[in-house]
């Protein structure tokens, strides 16, 4: 070992951070997070750690939290960490919405976070945040949906449409292939199909290890239920089997 | 060599400025923009004395006692409404400390920034002091969020200032005057006991009665721009008339959509004998 | 002086306050909202201090508006107001004490019922069927004493709060401006518009 993965505070001589590096790892282990833009709402998915037999996920805590009325955060990586975050930027918002009369945007929530994260990769004796978080909602009396990405290193960024944590990469190419920034999604329910699709890429066991959260300008935030999620993991099956036994058909055909 | 080196280590006074060094205190976050705002804010020693106001009072108050010492300076009229046009602002000039004309040429309008204007009355080194300080938050709140203060959230920095120092005898009252898109024409009345009020129409300082008397008489809503600086300029001369520690001369301002534009300054005196030559009023002056 | 006066019935509360705000000589506003809400089903109107009133008021409805956002659950008028007292009798004991006197109505939508609390700036809270802070109840307790029935309807309370408000209208020295009178309910805060 060089040394230079000890202190978070010290360059390695090539001018890496191992620490934050290593935060990073931990973010590629999260269960994965995918954050969609519509063209009137956002969506915030995410996989669920398969819930043991004797789990009950009725009352787990939810992997999208709600940071204000109009703004969810979700989050790949540890989970322990990224209670702080959220505890932070509820804080955080409450305090923006005293202070200047005006609730949060999204970037500023987001520039928060990344803050707290930043910090964190500068002071002694700490360990950095192990988490990634992709942050939406709408401004306030704003109508255009918003959607950014923050890093263990205290980067931030806006997305059309990202997926974060574990297999986040095999998610974002279905993302690139399948999401035209362009032609959005036009409607909530294409959006949602859309997240739960990409999702399904990487999710082996389907609607009851799927979280959905919908938010539409105005504070309007929904959380979908799983009896709901199974009806788009439905006919997103039923849709995949359609075309294979097309293609199938065509094989013979030939 | 351990010695030496941590002697040199850690001794920044950056690191100490920002709290790299604090490893406890994390939960104080310098990220959060606001708390560094208050690095701005000089911290300003009180006097080891258990309430400081009425210290203040007792050395400072001309009525009380004649024959203290330090004089502040005081006594003004000020006034501001909104109305369809956007807003005027109309200030006195004059500064008294006790029965002692200080000043006639005192700028009681202060140029926050091109779009903002903040009215000064009570003590004017306080009132000059802290909104050219606001025009520094204000200043930073917009190269941060990337957008212009709102006059709200402009009002509240000052307001929870003087809040702050609640009871350590700052003494203003001031109207925080601005235009932006999202709230329109905006007068935010901010003093030095912490109260912060929005309005339409607000007068402020030891004449603020004869202003009003003008004011409220002949305010509409859809005064033209001219006759809304008309009736700006005159409710100022009536206070400068009938109050002793108003006078000098009037500035005026008017606030629109895009920013404030200065519309002069008026000596008390020459203004006087216009307007009752012009009115026919003031007919308690003999000219 | 301000008024402010708070009426609970069967299935509302009622929260009456001052319009005008007087500094020195003069009423600078004649539409003031001495009111702040807390949370869906809680109302809190005070009086006070200048400065000292509103900063506290939004202080507590931050501090209530947090708790729903980490809780994902409304606070029941009961538990705001014991926060609320709570905040006061810390006040109280610190070096610069909030000077703040406040009531509270809310509807506890688990219980359904409505609630009205009375809190002064020392600590002190107590369940009402009615209550006032300052001047208010010494024109007023007389006329609720008499003629309050707890199972009167939001309409008829609204009656009598008129028959209080037209007393102190008569006897007050000062104008006080009117009063903005707010309703909470099973479906929320709503203002009752030209009372």
């Amino acid at each position: 070992m060089s040394g230079y993965d000890r202190a978070l505070s010290i360059f390695s001589p090539d001018g890496h951070i191992f620490q934050v590096e290593y935060a990073g790892e931990a973010v590629k282990r999260g269960t994965c997070a995918v954050g969609i833009k519509g063209k009137d709402c956002v969506v915030v998915g995410c996989e669920r750690r398969s819930t043991l037999k004797l789990q009950d996920p009725r009352i787990t805590p939810s992997k999208i939290s709600k940071i204000d009325s109009h703004v969810v955060l979700s989050f790949a990586g540890l989970n322990a960490d990224s209670r702080i975050l959220i505890e932070k930027a509820r804080v955080e918002a409450q305090s923006h919405k005293l202070t200047l009369e005006d609730p949060v945007t999204i970037e500023y929530v987001t520039r928060y976070v990344a803050g707290v994260q930043q910090r964190y990769t500068q002071s002694g004796g700490v360990r950095p945040f192990g988490v990634s978080t992709l942050i939406a909602g709408f401004d306030p009396r704003d109508t255009t949906p918003k959607l950014y990405q923050t890093e263990p290193s205290g980067i931030y960024s806006a997305w059309s449409a990202q997926a974060i944590g574990r297999n986040s990469k095999t998610v974002r190419e279905f993302l690139e292939k399948n999401y035209s920034k362009e032609a959005p999604p036009s409607t909530e329910q294409d959006c949602v199909k859309l997240t739960v699709k990409a999702l399904l890429e990487v999710v082996q066991t389907g609607a009851k290890n799927i979280e959905i959260t919908v938010v539409k300008p105005n504070s309007q935030l929904t959380n979908l239920t799983s009896e709901e999620i199974g009806k788009y993991v439905d006919e997103i099956e039923l849709e995949k089997q359609q075309e294979l036994d097309k293609k199938k058909k065509r094989r013979e055909e030939n | 060599m351990q010695a030496i080196a941590e002697r040199y280590s850690n001794q920044s006074a950056l690191v100490k400025e920002l709290q790299y060094d604090n490893e406890e205190g994390l939960s104080n976050d310098f990220v959060n923009g606001r708390s560094q705002f208050s690095h701005l804010a000089p911290h300003i020693a009180l006097p080891p004395i258990s309430t400081p106001q009425e210290f203040l009072r007792a050395h400072t108050d001309d009525s009380q006692n004649p024959d203290c010492k330090i004089k502040i300076a005081h006594g003004t009229t000020t006034l501001a409404f909104r109305f369809q046009g956007g807003i005027v602002v109309a200030v006195d000039s004059r500064a008294t400390a006790g029965s002692w004309i200080a000043s006639q040429t005192v700028k009681k309008v202060i140029e926050i920034n091109p779009f903002l204007l903040g009215t000064l009355a009570g003590g004017a080194a306080d009132c000059q002091y802290w909104e050219t300080w606001l025009g520094a938050q204000c200043r930073l709140h917009e190269l941060k969020e990337k957008e212009r203060i709102s006059v709200a959230a402009a009002s509240k920095i000052l307001s929870n200032l003087t809040y702050q120092y609640k009871g350590a005898g700052l003494s203003m009252g001031t109207m925080i005057c601005g235009y932006t898109k999202k709230e329109g024409p905006t007068i935010y009345y901010v003093d030095s006991d912490g109260s912060r009020l929005k309005g339409d129409l607000f007068c402020v300082g030891s004449g603020q009665t004869f202003a009003y008397g003008v004011l409220d008489s002949n305010y509409r809503w859809d005064l033209t721009v001219e006759e809304a600086l008309y009736l700006g300029k005159r409710s100022i001369l009536a206070a400068a008339h009938r109050d002793a520690y108003s006078g000098g001369s009037v500035n005026l301002y008017h606030v629109t959509e895009s920013g404030w534009v200065f519309h002069g300054n008026f000596d008390v005196d020459t203004l006087f004998w216009e307007i009752k030559a012009k009115e026919g009023s003031f007919n308690n002056v003999v000219g | 002086m301000d008024i402010i006066l708070g009426i609970r019935v069967k299935d509302s509360v009622i929260l009456a306050s001052s319009k005008a705000v007087t500094r020195g000589i003069s009423v600078l506003k004649a539409d003031d909202d001495k009111t702040r809400v807390l949370s869906d089903h809680t109302l809190m109107s005070f009086t006070g201090e200048p400065g000292d009133s509103v900063q506290f008021a939004e202080y507590i409805q931050a501090n209530i508006q947090l708790y729903s956002i980490r809780e994902n659950c409304e606070l029941s008028p009961h538990a705001a107001s014991s926060f609320i007292r709570q905040e006061l009798a810390k006040s109280i004991r610190s070096r610069k004490p909030f000077q703040v006197n406040v009531l509270v109505g809310g509807y506890d939508t688990r219980k359904e019922s409505p609630h009205l609390y009375q809190i002064d700036y020392l600590g002190t809270k107590v369940d009402l069927p009615y209550a006032a802070h300052g001047y208010a109840g010494f024109y007023t307790f007389s006329l609720l004493d008499h003629h309050y029935r707890p199972d009167m309807n939001t309409s008829e309370a609204l009656k009598l709060l008129k028959m209080c408000i037209e007393e102190l209208e008569r006897r007050m020295p000062m104008d006080f401006k009117g009063v903005l009178v707010k309703v909470v309910d099973k479906d929320g805060v709503r203002e009752i518009e030209d009372f």
